[in-house]
């Protein structure tokens, strides 16, 4: 069954997510990075940032945490055994530090219907705790039919 | 220290490049990081089961190593101020992907980074994959 077009628009509660500095550096290993803004607390300290920062695509965790909720929406009742994730974007705007804390707001912004396939357009948006844009992640999800 | 990995100046016709072999437990390491714990990344007999032939990388570990490769290249990470792509085949346990990326043009403090993202057969793992990044 199609994704109902009336969802765009449809949001989600606010979430909170408090940036942790083991855990910045446990997602810059798993991506295999030697940077040392993510990784060396010295070099970080001394950096235009003062403490270590998060790689850009750390927004994957705590867009993991919003995303769920969608996957497991009874109203948007998406087929998770038929999606699969086609596209994504991120604009990054201010540095994610260790110690933050952000604020992320989901909306549907996208559903289109193909032949064989839905396309569901996710956009998260993430403020940090003095208020600062920090990034923009829009998510495409497909749904075969 | 910090001159090391400062690049100061982005130019258009600058390349930079990268390489990744996916280790055996490359996807169990990136589920733990980032919560993608879906069954496809992390066990090969669901793999099988769904027709994947094994298990697969989460499709953003390629996005966030594509965008390490243009981090490391530019130094400070606050450069990076737009990454996007299309995830067009699966990057498979035991692959290696390889990373290009070329500035193709600068406008003012703006530089945009067209990026090939290769398997071992030449294959496109990630297509339209773009990057913005500040130039000085």
């Amino acid at each position: 069954m199609a994704v109902d077009k009336k969802f765009v628009g449809k949001t989600w509660p606010t979430m909170v997510y408090e940036v942790g500095k083991e855990k910045v550096k446990e997602f810059a290993k798993a991506i295999k990075s030697n940077n040392p803004y993510y990784l060396n607390d010295e070099f970080a300290s001394q950096s235009k940032y003062k403490t270590i920062v998060a790689p850009p695509t750390f927004a994957v965790v705590f867009g993991a945490k919003l995303i769920e909720p969608i996957f497991m929406d009874k109203e948007l009742n998406l087929n998770v055994a038929m999606l699969v994730h086609g596209e994504q974007e991120f604009e990054f705007y201010t540095m994610v530090k260790a110690g933050d804390i952000l604020y992320s707001n989901t909306r549907i912004i996208g559903i289109e219907h193909k032949e064989k396939l839905d396309v569901v357009a996710i956009e998260i948006m993430t403020k940090n705790q003095y208020n600062q844009d920090v990034s923009k992640g829009i998510y495409t999800f497909v749904v075969r039919k | 220290m910090k001159a090391m990995y400062e690049k100061n100046s982005i130019d258009a016709g600058d390349t930079f490049n990268a390489q990744q072999k996916i280790d055996k437990y490359r996807a169990i390491y990136y589920a733990g990081a980032s919560g993608d714990f879906n069954p496809i990344h992390i066990d090969a007999e669901f793999g099988k089961m769904v027709g994947l032939g094994g298990a697969i990388l989460q499709g953003l570990c390629t996005l966030g190593f594509t965008a390490d490769a243009v981090t490391t290249w530019i130094g400070d990470p606050g450069r990076l101020k737009k990454i996007k792509c299309r995830f067009s085949l699966p990057v498979k346990i035991g692959d290696t992907i390889t990373i290009e990326g070329l500035v193709t043009e600068v406008h003012e403090d703006t530089g945009t980074v067209v990026i090939k993202v290769i398997n071992q057969n030449g294959g496109d793992v990630l297509t339209n994959v773009q990057a913005e990044v500040v130039t000085k």
